[in-house]
């Protein structure tokens, strides 16, 4: 036996990422080249899809739908935008200040998962009503807005939408990677008298950063994708190419535009990450300190 | 096919020889869904009647469909279930707690079937595109009723995508369908469809918030009522009414009945200011009830029975002054559905004419049945002074004379105009 592992131990990698391997190849290489080849072609579902090689489907449709690529690509910024602002106090709060709450306190971020997403987006659709309960305060006893504001509808709602939806994806990597941080390294800041806030722009911070990017990873590549939010919660001039995919494939059956869609996000999102990955340094997502 | 006029071939079709390799695609068909027929009842513990009847029984052969005449085995005379049935939101008589539906309650006594009805259908179009791949590739939708507009029924039957009614087991519906509705071009003999109930689509309104009556299209677009405006999302409507309106103020030439692309696209450059401004808050399906309900739409192009049954008190319906447009939604069989039998003693139940009074004196829509009509007057003699409510049972006649039918389009076509309304909604 002990030989046997010996004689083939070059194998036992290969074989322990074999059912990965396997998942990958069947539940993501196989829907690819299949929906590739969908992106090239033309037809109905009643005539049939003919493999063309109809790169107009990309060409045409990145115009087309140029202002829904915006909205995503605007919306899901400023989502991952806020939710690092939000997560980021929060996080530090339960990582530094939690004390023997943090448990809690961090079944409290993750808590909202237990009811369903469309519920809870349904429910937001109703706090922001224009008869609900947020402009009632803000418009009708704060008197901050004009008496015909809507929120519903409006860019507003579907980035608070998202920032709702996505903050818990935010916050969990930041507090491991916060939680992390060797308290003595702050110590040692401010015995060298770095003033509170040195210390954490010197210290806390940059140790964070692995964090930074892993949550922010986390929620930009969903929130991009997302289209329950811009349905729901937004309007016709607030949709997003998730909503134009999510229309072509179910409601028109019209595969090649939704496929096509489908890939210049994917490759819109890649291009992105990498140029992000370079500007925070690849060695922290790399260096397997998050 | 579908390149053509989607009225013509479905004459074509039904006139054309039973070639061997439609015989040979609609054996294929009864095979996979006995199949799926015997899959489902191991699957079920209860005690169901089973689909498949005892090959000793003789029993009437089914005549002149098909796609079950290669099979040995003879139709089961046996109601099975449940009868999966979808329709649209507020289409169906409730009770007094809005539990259940006394006269889905009564046809579940009467035969001793379950039905499974689920208000899935919130438009045409997008209903259509999760039951299609299905039809397309001859499988089971999973459904034995549905229920679509005119013009995505004639589509549907057109593909040859819905079972043939034994007219042998509907006695009511033959001879209680009111004359009008009868010989249309797409399906001249029933062969496929009865309708459900006929309405049309004009104005919806909440009194309360907009402080006044509304009266004509052009009342949506009044400037007091912006980001409070919805449309349908369905061209059929939405063109239908903003063209009379643009037709009324001198903007456009033709009715509905005559559009052209170019129509079309003035109608979408009209729209489209309005909703760059936020004054349409959004284009809708059936679920505008809920926008109703929660106060962020205050006027909207509805559905005409819809408000009143399911609607708040305030909550109006309108024929508008330009005209409005009218429709008839058809019960279909989809292709391959397990429970044929079972659809056709519903469809043959809700042609009793006291069943049909039921009905509509509840969801207020144009009923399809003869006698029905002064059979609701007999069940609730209080109409005869409600006009408001008489009017979406009884089209006036000042209304009918205004009414509206959309133009016949071929695939192209139609593509072409929802692509100016997916232009409108964003997507």
């Amino acid at each position: 036996m002990g030989r046997l592992i010996k004689r083939y131990r070059w194998a036992i990698p290969y074989v322990l990422m074999a059912p990965g391997i396997a998942w990958l190849a069947v539940f993501f290489v196989v829907p690819n080249v299949r929906m590739l080849q969908m992106s090239l072609s033309e037809g109905s579902v009643e005539r049939g899809f003919t493999f063309t090689w109809d790169v107009a489907n990309y060409t045409d449709n990145v115009v087309r739908f140029g202002e829904n690529f915006q909205n995503s690509v605007i919306f899901g910024g400023l989502a991952t935008v806020f939710c690092f602002l939000v997560g980021y106090p929060l996080a530090y709060t339960i990582a530094f200040r939690g004390g023997r709450y943090k448990n809690l306190l961090l079944f409290l971020v993750i808590s909202p998962f237990f009811t369903s997403f469309l519920i809870r987006t349904i429910s937001w659709k109703i706090i922001l009503g224009d008869d609900g309960p947020f402009l009632e305060i803000v418009r009708d006893i704060l008197h901050l807005v004009p008496t015909n504001f809507s929120v519903l509808g409006s860019a507003v709602a579907v980035v608070a939408g998202l920032t709702y939806e996505f903050l818990p994806f935010m916050t969990l990597p930041l507090y491991v990677s916060l939680e992390k941080i060797d308290r003595s390294l702050i110590e040692a800041a401010n015995d060298l008298y770095a003033s509170r806030w040195g210390a954490f722009r010197r210290v806390t911070l940059p140790l964070s950063l692995p964090g930074v990017f892993a949550g922010s990873l986390l929620v930009f590549i969903p929130a991009i994708g997302d289209y329950v939010n811009a349905e729901l919660l937004g309007g016709p001039k607030t949709q997003m190419v998730g909503n134009v995919i999510q229309a072509r494939f179910l409601a028109q059956n019209d595969y090649p535009t939704a496929a096509a869609l489908a890939f210049i996000l994917m490759a819109a999102i890649l291009v992105g990450i990498l140029a992000y990955a370079r500007l925070l340094g690849t060695e922290q997502l790399t260096g397997g300190r998050a | 096919m579908s390149q053509r006029d989607p009225v013509r071939p479905l004459s074509s079709a039904l006139a054309a020889p039973i070639t061997r390799r439609r015989m040979l695609q609609g054996s294929a068909i009864v095979g996979v869904s006995a199949f799926l027929a015997a899959c489902q009842a191991q699957a079920t513990p209860t005690a169901e009647p089973t689909p498949t009847a005892p090959p000793a029984t003789p029993g009437p052969t089914p005549v002149a469909t098909p796609t079950a005449a290669p099979t040995p085995e003879p139709t089961p005379q046996v109601p099975t279930g449940p009868l999966n049935f979808a329709n649209w939101p507020a289409y169906i008589d409730l009770n007094e707690e809005e539990t259940e539906s006394p006269t889905l309650e009564a046809f579940k006594a009467k035969y001793g079937v379950d039905v499974n009805y689920v208000e899935d259908i919130q438009d045409n179009e997008s209903f259509v595109a999760t039951i299609r791949p299905q039809l397309q590739a001859g499988l089971d939708t999973g459904w034995d009723l549905i229920v679509l507009t005119d013009w995505t029924a004639a589509k549907i039957v057109a593909a040859g995508w819905t079972e043939k009614i034994d007219q042998a087991n509907v006695p009511n519906c033959v001879a209680n369908l009111r004359d009008e509705l009868r010989g249309l071009d797409w399906d001249p003999n029933q062969d496929y469809h009865y309708p459900w109930q006929s309405g049309a689509t004009g104005v919806g309104y909440n009194s309360t918030k907009t402080g006044r009556d509304l009266t004509k299209v052009a009342d949506l677009f009044d400037p007091a009522f912006a980001g409070k405006a919805t449309l349908l999302e369905s061209v059929q409507d939405t063109f239908a009414l903003v063209g009379l309106m643009m037709k009324a103020q001198g903007k456009l030439e033709h009715d509905p009945e005559e559009y052209t692309l170019e129509d079309a696209q003035k109608i979408h450059d009209e729209i489209k200011p309005f909703v760059e401004s936020g004054h349409v808050r959004g284009f809708t399906g059936n679920e505008y009830l809920q926008d109703f309900g929660s106060g962020d739409t205050w006027v909207a192009i509805v559905w005409s029975g819809d408000l009143a049954s399911s609607g708040g008190e305030n909550d109006v319906f309108v024929y508008p002054e330009e005209g409005s447009f009218i429709w008839t939604d058809n019960m279909l069989i989809p292709k391959g559905a397990q429970h044929k039998y079972t659809a056709e003693l519903y469809m043959n139940f809700v042609y009793d004419v006291a069943i049909a009074a039921e009905l509509a004196n509840w969801i207020y829509y144009i009923s399809p049945v003869k006698g029905a009509g002064d059979k609701i007057l007999e069940l609730d003699p209080s109409l005869a002074d409600d006009p408001y409510l008489a009017s979406l049972l009884f089209p006036p006649p000042e209304v009918a004379a205004k009414q509206h039918t959309f133009v016949a389009q071929t695939q192209d076509e139609e593509n072409a105009f929802n692509d100016l309304l997916f232009d409108l909604t964003g997507q």
